[in-house]
């Protein structure tokens, strides 16, 4: 049981943030924080198809990870669900069509690790 | 990327970080104060969750979380924001020894230095890189 609640976690974890991240990239850069700009993008966030799919993903992760929490310690359940971030670069390599370059790499590398040494 | 965009970027992380670590720490401090889950009703957990002061805050926090970092979103990537914003760790790990007692070990110190080494190296890179498509 306990693979597949990191599995549930790291998956729709992953898809939650690419999804979310297009829904937020069509928009375009966000400039006006006045009161009326602001609930604008309150608006955007809660009516868009992907972002909203993206947030209702998110939670399937964090209800899984908690899952997750009631059948492992979190010194296990952490470093395991930290490879999302390789995960993650690898996607939006091709879904987001980003540049992933050897610092972008090297850093997702690092705070995936750095995590799972957290909470050793 | 100009100044002000710059500017913005730079306050956007920051409110990032810090509404992570303070909403993890309100909602790690509140889950203390929760009875025992086997001894009270659903119904019972939710009413004192929901009435739980800490916890509140902290939902509250992790909203403004989530808008900001999704705002992120809209001019910077996604392997740029996630790296970039991972000092949350660092700050929840110590926010987590001085408001909950917890401490931290020699490999915590490890992390901490490797997490700060990737914000360091992704941060130099602009914040929205297509390779060199203009758009």
């Amino acid at each position: 049981m306990k693979w597949v609640w990191i599995i549930v976690t790291v998956l729709s974890g992953a898809f939650g943030d690419l999804v979310s991240a297009k829904g937020m990239a069509v928009h375009g850069e966000i400039d006006d924080f006045r009161p009326s700009g602001l609930a604008r993008i309150l608006r955007y966030i809660v009516t868009h198809p992907l972002v909203f799919v993206g947030i209702v993903s998110n939670a399937i992760a964090f209800f899984s990870f908690m899952a997750l929490l009631s059948v492992s310690d979190l010194s296990f359940a952490v470093p395991v669900t930290a490879s999302s971030y390789i995960l993650k670069t690898i996607c939006a390599k091709w879904y987001l069509g980003e540049r992933i370059t050897w610092r972008r790499w090297a850093g997702a590398f690092m705070v995936a690790i750095g995590i799972a040494l957290l909470s050793i | 990327m100009d100044r002000k965009s710059n500017l913005k970027n730079r306050i956007f992380i920051a409110i990032v970080v810090l509404t992570n670590a303070a909403g993890n720490v309100l909602l790690a401090l509140g889950m203390k104060q929760m009875p025992d889950f086997d001894n009270v009703s659903v119904m019972g957990y939710t009413a004192s969750l929901f009435t739980n002061l800490w916890i509140l805050c902290g939902i509250a926090l992790l909203i403004v979380w989530m808008v900001a970092q999704l705002s992120m979103f809209t001019w910077a990537d996604l392997t740029y924001v996630l790296p970039v914003t991972a000092g949350g760790y660092i700050v929840t790990a110590i926010l987590g020894k001085f408001f909950l007692d917890e401490t931290i070990s020699l490999a915590r110190w490890a992390g901490i230095a490797l997490i700060s080494f990737g914000v360091i190296l992704v941060s130099e890179t602009p914040p929205h890189d297509t390779g060199g498509d203009p758009s």
